[in-house]
C-alpha cells in the first residue's frame, strides 16, 4: 500500500484533546479531522502542519442512523485508506440522578460509544477500507470507578471500553483496539469544574503529579497507534497523573 | 412560576418552600444538590446560572429573581 495515502481519522478534533491531538499528529501523518462545525474544522486545520494532506469530515455523531453511509460515502468518494482511528470526541452532562433526562442518557451513549463502534464497523468493511491497523478510543479515568453525578458519563465510557476490548479480540490480529483514560484536563468540556477556584484547588491535591495537559494524552496516543505498540490490544492505559490510585486521605 | 417553588421543594427534599429560605440552611444541600438545582433552572427556563450564582443569590426567593432577570434577558 502506498503509505502517502493512508489516512489517520480523528474524531472531535475541534475541541481540546481532539484538537491538540490533531495539530501534534499533522507532523507525521494524513489526517481526516472529524467534527460537526464548519468554521471550528476550519480553525483546527489551520493550526496543523500543512505538508500533509487534510481532509474534513463533517457529521453529528449523535445521529447515529447517519453515521455509517456518511462515512462510507466519504471514504469512496475521496478515495481514502485510514489506516489509524482515534476517537476522540466525547460528550459529558454532570447531572445527579434525580434530574438526569433520558435524553442526556442516550446521547452520551450515541457519542461517546455507538458512534466509536459503528465507525470502528465502517473502517472493517473491506470493500469501504482495507487499511486499519490500530485504533485508540478516548476514555477516561471514571470508566473503571464512580463518582456522584457521573452514572450516564462513566456508563457510556465503561461501555466503551468493554466495546474495545471485544473488538481487539474479534479484529485480531489485522487491527489493534486500545483506550486512552484521562484524568482531568482543561477543555471546554471541564471549563465549568476548571472555572470554580476552589474545585480545582480540592481536585488538584488528589493529583500526586499536579494538573495535566492535552499534550500527555497526545504522546500515549501516538504511541498507541503506531507500531511500536505492536504486541499490546485490548488494554486500557490511565494517564491521569497517578489520580487514580492516590488514597491518601 | 409555582413550579419553580415546587421543584425547588422536590431537590431540596421538603413539603414547600419560602422566598426567604436560605439555601445553604436546607439539611440536603450540598454540592449534588446544588447540580441537581442548576439542571433544573437549565432544563425549565433555559438559563444557565452557576453554583457561585447559587451562593450569591442566597435565598429561594432571591435565586427565582434572578433566574427571573436571566430569563427575561434571553
Ligand atoms: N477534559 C477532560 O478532563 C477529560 C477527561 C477524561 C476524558 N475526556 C475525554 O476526552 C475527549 C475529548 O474531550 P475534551 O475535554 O477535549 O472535550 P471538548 O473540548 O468538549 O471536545 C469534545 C469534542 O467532541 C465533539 N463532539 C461533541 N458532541 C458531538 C456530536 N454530537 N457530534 C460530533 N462531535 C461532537 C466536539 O465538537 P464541538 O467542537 O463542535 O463541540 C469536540 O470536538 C472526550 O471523549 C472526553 O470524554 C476528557
Amino acid at each position: 500500500m502506498d503509505g502517502n495515502k493512508e489516512y489517520i481519522l480523528i474524531t472531535g478534533a475541534t475541541s481540546g484533546i481532539g484538537c491538540s491531538i490533531a495539530v501534534n499528529l499533522s507532523r507525521s501523518y494524513n489526517l481526516i479531522l472529524h467534527g460537526r462545525d464548519e468554521e471550528k474544522l476550519e480553525k483546527t486545520k489551520a493550526l496543523c502542519d500543512q505538508g500533509k494532506h487534510l481532509v474534513l469530515y463533517r457529521a453529528d455523531l449523535a445521529a447515529s442512523g447517519e453515521l455509517e453511509s456518511s462515512l462510507a460515502g466519504l471514504i469512496t468518494e475521496q478515495g481514502l485508506q485510514i489506516a489509524h482511528f482515534v476517537h476522540c470526541a466525547g460528550y459529558m452532562k454532570m447531572l445527579p440522578l434525580k434530574v438526569l433526562t433520558l435524553e442526556t442518557i442516550q446521547r452520551s451513549f450515541a457519542v461517546n460509544v455507538i458512534a466509536a463502534t459503528l465507525i470502528v464497523k465502517v473502517l472493517t468493511q473491506r470493500k469501504v477500507n482495507n487499511a486499519l491497523k490500530s485504533v485508540v478510543f478516548i476514555s477516561s479515568n471514571i470508566s473503571n470507578f464512580g463518582a456522584k453525578a457521573f452514572s450516564a458519563y462513566a456508563g457510556s465510557k465503561a461501555a466503551l471500553d468493554a466495546v474495545m476490548k471485544c473488538l481487539a479480540v474479534e479484529l485480531a490480529p489485522k487491527v489493534r483496539l486500545n483506550s486512552v483514560l484521562p484524568g482531568a484536563i482543561p477543555t471546554e468540556m471541564t471549563k465549568d469544574i476548571f472555572g470554580n477556584k476552589e474545585v480545582v484547588d480540592r481536585m488538584l491535591a488528589d493529583y500526586p503529579l499536579g494538573m495535566g495537559e492535552a499534550g500527555d494524552i497526545f504522546e500515549m496516543v501516538n504511541f498507541l497507534i503506531s507500531d511500536k505498540s505492536r504486541w499490546i490490544t485490548g488494554q486500557q492505559f490511565v494517564v491521569d497523573g497517578g489520580r487514580s490510585i492516590n488514597l491518601s486521605a | 412560576m409555582e413550579k419553580f417553588e415546587s421543584g425547588m421543594a422536590e431537590l431540596l427534599e421538603v413539603d414547600t418552600v419560602d422566598a426567604s429560605d436560605v439555601l445553604e440552611g436546607f439539611e440536603a444541600w450540598d454540592s449534588l444538590t446544588s447540580l441537581s438545582i442548576i439542571a433544573f433552572i437549565d432544563e425549565n427556563y433555559g438559563v444557565s446560572v452557576s453554583a457561585n450564582d447559587l451562593v450569591a443569590a442566597k435565598t429561594v426567593g432571591g435565586l427565582k429573581d434572578l433566574v427571573l432577570t436571566k430569563a427575561k434577558k434571553a
